[in-house]
């Protein structure tokens, strides 16, 4: 379970994105200043905030193995509360919250007041400016629902009919489903929400109708109850039927598998090690490889102690412990539908098919197929895959029409009068390569050496009659003087006339 | 007729004075194009009528195409399968001035020069163009095929061994030239099924169609029985096609009268039987190396073809004497039959064959050891009109059998006795057949120069005599062969090696002599092969390998006087760089060298002499060794110019 690769480990039940992140903030409050470039950094650059992977209780809890994570800041820490829906509203976390909400405003302000100034003095850096109002957008939106989570938590306090009653607070929701969307399809929203505090009060529908209609829901937030409310299902084994499950619309890794929500758990990596090229490093040296067989054969050099047919075997799973369970990946871009807060979510099978699909879907196409020159692509082997292809798939007809394979337009000639198979331009050019230019420059070489023999360029055809056999001049050894007069003028590597040309004799 | 028109000619005036239309018809009815030639040089009248009659026209050199082409309007038929260096450009400006609207069938095996540039301005330029040969093109790709596909009214074309040509370029053919009667696909390896397919759709004149050496399966067969008029389909080597395909084949109309399945692996008699059953008309039927085991239902089925089938050839086959008597009873009017290399033909199995068959005329028995004189005698009393026998390995054989074939085989053309371990007495035997053209005695050893006497004095038909290991044989047969045999033009005299140059000064007077193979005739020098270059005119191909004794002087005469050299050996040779630049920069015919181990050539010499001639090289041979030492910018003009080099793998060896 210390496989290298830093977990998330939460439920599909959480509405909000990005534990980690609010976590890191909520400890970093010096941090949040510099939050615009340094927030990738924050998510990533401290592994060892990663979540412990599954703690023993893990399993104990319920038996669903979506688990259910309740405190910000607060890493799995083995608490008999945590699932309790019962429990009291702690001021801590209202203090907590508030401050949050006090950091994020000043931080909004700080953005905007940047821009205000930098407007004045560029009036260039377009995209910057758009970045910055998204920034701004989205923190605000955050503002916003933290707000709301934090009053929610006052929620279970009160009855239930109080909120659902309260048009007050409906008419809010429904005002500010809007921006929330805005907000959820930039690409820094999982930084820029915080949930901190809904765990607490997620527990009650009436939150959960609001939370949905915030356009921040995923199909678990939905089942939470359903199974809540359920009370003869054992929760999380009985397998919720997802309603509007899209099985057609799988790619990479889904392959419409339809595992029911709750019989998996769900991991999700972070952007930078999808892209990272190695997934194994050397404790000693860092080189990093891409398989672990790998980097255990690299150890063997840094001393006898790897050399052990311990250290050299595959690790085993631990045979002791429960069977690992079904685990399935979730993309971290929050919006994709492969991300596990989306409604129709559809979890990865594979860590390659996040690394396929990350690329695909959320980073540039940076390569470009050399032969049409149109073709991107982000996944270096689709581009080979499309390199076998390109120009040759390309079956075109003397009409126009073009087709993937040659039977089907052998099929179209067939059918109609007249029509012919047009030949690839590229043939032409290598035909042409082959006829003409070369001859023409292998003709300049000959001409640029300077031997004329009688029939050896082609554009000496009067020249030809002239050099006839009966001529006298043959027999004499003089007439091939000047042919071999220049034999100086040959230039050749690797040949030189002047060294003795017996010393290519062998032995 | 010669004589008929010297004598007109040596009137002068009196030709003059006939139309041209009236000596174009006289010189329609000389045969021979020395005649021809003589007569075009005997008056002016002559020379005006034939430029306006001719009709066929073959080039051997480049420069004076265009002038040809300008001289004879009528031209009907031009082959440029031989006219060295042809290429784009020069083929390309030579039919700009001419007019050439009469052009019917060009042949351009070979040339591997001529790309699609060429062939565009060929099919622009001959509007009536039927017929069209780009074998051995090897460097034809569908470019150029889409470039003849342009000539709407083909009627025929080989595109055997265009190794470039895909189904794409025979689509472009098959929808260019809907009235196609015969195509050849040999070698083009690249065609598939879909090709086939499309073929088999868009030109339903088919009449004939070579398929051999594809990868092509049975659904090409399937389409091909959708072709009505098809006659004649040879499909030599295709291993992928098998009994179900011979099966879907005879599903289609029963037009088929000649199959080639030689050397398709997966064919049975099962699959030629079915096949018969589909066409029963058939008159060829090739199975040569293919079969192993003879089938039932094949042999009665042979036997419905009784009336039709003439040519069947069953080489390799396990044949009994039982199967042979089915044969002969079932196929009475077979005309050819060839059992080379079949296990179990004996005596009383060739006996009983052509009890039935008198009318055979072509026997091939190559390597049926059993056999012995008794076939003969048996061949010699039922096919009275026998022109061919290859009785090549039957070394039971003696002078009593071609005894009786010579004395009852009045009209024997060609004999094979290649290792028969015939002697003197059956050459004397065999000078009866005053028709014979071609004898092959190989290996013969004990023939002699009094067995060749009495052939050199009665055949004076030769044209083809293979002496090859026939080591007792010296000058002398020389000296009566030039005599008796003028019209010899292929003469193996390999490893015989008592022959001098007095025996190659004799040969000097075979004038129709085009292929001389002097290999390892380690006592002829220079002198002989003057003689030979200087009465030979017409010599096309000569093999001096491993002639030691062969110098300078030898090439010099040879780049003086063989002008129509085209194939040349001279590997072991003692020739050095001079004496080989000279020839090859000389000789405008010369195709095809092979000179390996040629150890007092300097790599300069090597190098002076490819330079000399890469345009009109079109095959060469050479030590391994060289492809290092000689510049790249040659090899690489030697490849543009289409000459294909086959490197030997030996040691370079040098001398000084």
């Amino acid at each position: 379970m210390e496989g290298g690769l830093r977990r998330i480990s939460e439920t599909s039940f959480k509405a909000l994105p990005s534990m980690s992140c609010n976590s890191t903030r909520n400890n970093d409050p010096d941090q949040q200043g510099g939050r615009f470039n340094s927030m990738d950094q924050s998510c990533f650059s401290r592994p060892d905030q990663s979540f412990p992977a599954f703690s023993p209780l893990f399993g104990v809890q319920s038996s669903s193995l979506y688990l259910p994570d309740e405190k910000i800041g607060n890493q799995f820490e083995p608490n008999s509360s945590l699932n309790n829906p019962a429990v009291d509203w702690d001021p801590q976390t209202m203090l907590t919250n508030l401050s949050f909400l006090e950091q994020k405003i000043k931080q909004v302000k700080d953005i905007v007041q940047s821009m205000s100034s930098r407007e004045s003095q560029v009036a260039g850096g377009c995209s910057e400016v758009q970045a910055k109002q998204q920034l701004v957008t989205a923190d605000l939106t955050c503002i916003i629902i933290q707000l709301i989570s934090t009053a929610g938590s006052l929620l279970p306090s009160m009855k239930n009919p109080l909120l659902s009653s309260n048009p007050a607070v409906r008419h809010l929701s429904n005002t500010l489903g809007s921006p929330m969307g805005f907000g959820f399809s930039c690409n820094q929203q999982p930084s820029t929400n915080n949930e901190a505090t809904i765990p607490e009060i997620t527990k009650t529908p009436d939150y959960e109708e609001l939370m949905n209609s915030l356009n921040t829901t995923t199909p678990d937030e939905s089942d939470e109850p359903m199974k809540c409310q359920n009370p003869c299902g054992g929760e999380g084994s009985e397998p919720i039927p997802m309603e509007d499950h899209d099985v057609k619309e799988s790619d990479d890794g889904g392959e419409g598998e339809n595992l029911p929500p709750g019989s998996y758990v769900v991991l999700q990596l972070d952007k930078e090690e999808i892209l990272a090229p190695h997934t194994h490093f050397c404790l000693i040296c860092g080189k990093g490889f891409k398989r672990d067989a790998n980097l255990r054969m690299h150890m063997r050099g840094h001393g006898d102690e790897y050399k052990t047919p311990a250290a050299l075997a595959k690790p085993s799973k631990d045979s002791s412990s429960e069977p690992a369970p079904v685990t399935r990946y979730s993309c971290p871009y929050v919006g994709c539908k492969r991300n596990k807060e989306h409604k129709k979510f559809q979890p990865l099978k594979t860590i390659l098919c996040v690394k396929n699909h990350y690329k695909r879907s959320h980073c540039d196409k940076s390569y470009t197929c050399s032969r049409c020159n149109t073709k991107k692509f982000s996944v270096i082997a689709d581009l080979k895959t499309h390199e076998k292809h390109c120009g040759r798939d390309k079956w075109l007809c003397s009409c126009g029409t073009t087709f993937s394979r040659k039977d089907k337009l052998f099929g179209h000639v067939a059918l109609f009068q007249g029509h012919t198979p047009a030949l690839p331009m590229d043939d032409v050019k290598v035909t042409g390569a082959l006829d003409q230019p070369q001859d023409s420059e292998a003709m300049n070489a000959v001409g640029s050496i300077g031997y004329n023999f009688p029939g050896s360029s082609s554009d000496d055809i009067p020249n030809l009659d002239m050099k006839m056999a009966d001529d006298a001049r043959y027999f004499s050894s003089l007439s091939f003087d000047p042919c071999f007069g220049g034999l100086d003028d040959f230039t050749r590597p690797g040949f030189d006339i002047s060294e003795n040309p017996f010393s290519f004799m062998p032995s | 007729m010669s004589e008929e028109v010297q004598r007109y000619g040596g009137g002068g005036g009196g030709v003059g004075a006939l139309s041209l239309d009236l000596l174009g018809q006289v010189l329609d009815r000389v045969r021979e194009p020395r005649d021809r030639k003589a007569c075009r040089l005997v008056s002016r009248a002559f020379a005006r009528a034939e430029a306006a009659h001719r009709r066929a026209l073959r080039v051997l050199r480049r420069e004076p195409l265009a002038r040809l082409l300008r001289t004879f309007p009528a031209l009907e038929r031009l082959d440029l399968s031989a006219c060295a260096s042809l290429d784009d450009a020069s083929l390309a400006a030579a039919l700009a001035g001419a007019d050439l609207a009469g052009i019917r069938r060009v042949c351009l095996a070979r040339a591997n020069g001529v790309g699609w540039r060429g062939l565009d301005a060929l099919v622009t330029a001959c509007p009536k163009l039927e017929v069209v040969d780009l074998s051995h093109c090897v460097g034809a790709g569908d470019r150029e095929v889409a470039a003849v596909a342009a000539a709407t009214g083909l009627r025929e074309l080989s595109l055997e061994k265009c190794l470039g040509v895909t189904d794409m370029g025979l689509a472009k053919v098959v929808v260019g030239c809907p009235k196609l009667e015969k195509l050849s696909l040999k070698w083009c390896r690249e065609i598939s099924d879909i090709g086939i397919d499309l073929l088999s759709k868009k030109c339903p004149e088919l009449r004939s169609l070579d398929i051999s050496y594809l990868k092509v399966g049975n659904e090409s067969l399937r389409s091909i029985s959708s072709l009505e008029k098809l006659e004649e389909l040879a499909m030599v080597c295709c291993s992928c096609i098998d009994d179900d395909g011979l099966e879907l084949l005879s599903k289609g109309s029963n037009s088929l009268q000649s199959v080639d399945v030689s050397r398709s692996d997966h064919v049975t008699t099962q699959g030629l039987a079915s096949l018969i059953d589909g066409h029963n008309f058939l008159q060829k039927l090739n199975a040569a190396d293919c079969l192993h085991e003879m089938g039932q239902r094949f042999l009665t089925n042979l036997a419905k073809l009784k009336e039709t089938l003439t040519v069947l050839r069953l080489d390799g086959l396990e044949v009994s004497a039982s199967v042979l008597q089915a044969i002969g009873e079932g196929c009475n009017n077979l005309v050819e039959i060839s059992l080379s290399k079949c296990n179990g033909v004996t005596d009383e199995g060739i006996s009983s064959l052509v009890a039935r068959c008198s009318h055979l005329r072509v026997i091939d028995l190559t390597c049926c050891h059993l056999l012995t004189d008794n076939a003969l005698d048996s061949i010699a009393e039922n096919c009275k009109m026998v022109e061919c026998l290859r009785l090549e390995s039957c070394s039971s054989i003696s002078e009593k059998g071609v005894e009786q074939i010579a004395i009852c085989c009045p009209n024997l053309k060609e004999i094979d006795l290649t290792d028969c371990r015939v002697n003197d007495a059956a050459l004397q035997h065999l000078a009866k057949c005053s028709e014979l053209l071609i004898l092959k005695l190989g290996l013969c050893s004990s023939i002699s120069d009094k067995g060749l006497a009495f052939i050199s004095s009665n055949c004076g038909k030769l044209i083809e005599l293979d002496l090859y290991r026939c080591t007792s044989v010296t000058d002398d047969a020389l000296a009566a062969l030039a005599n008796g045999c003028k019209k010899i033009k292929m003469l193996n005299l390999c490893y015989c090696n008592k022959i001098t140059d007095s025996g190659l000064g004799h040969l000097g007077s075979l004038e129709e002599l085009t292929n001389l193979e002097l290999r390892c005739l380690v006592r002829i020098t220079g002198i002989g092969i003057s003689s030979v270059a200087i009465g030979c005119k017409n010599l096309i191909e000569l093999d001096l390998k491993r002639c030691y004794s062969i110098d300078d002087a030898g090439l010099w005469a040879l780049a003086r006087y063989a002008l129509n050299l085209r194939q040349l050996t001279i590997s072991y040779c003692q020739v050095t760089g001079l004496g080989l630049c000279h020839l090859l920069s000389s000789l405008r015919c010369l195709q095809d060298v092979k000179m390996v181990h040629l150890s007092w050539v300097s790599i300069e010499g090597f190098e002076m002499a490819l330079r000399a001639a890469c345009g009109r090289l079109k095959k060469l041979k050479m030590l391994s060794g060289l492809k290092s030492v000689l510049s790249p910018e040659l090899l690489q003009l030697l490849q543009a110019f289409g000459c294909r080099i086959r490197w030997v793998n030996k040691p370079l060896v040098y001398k000084d």
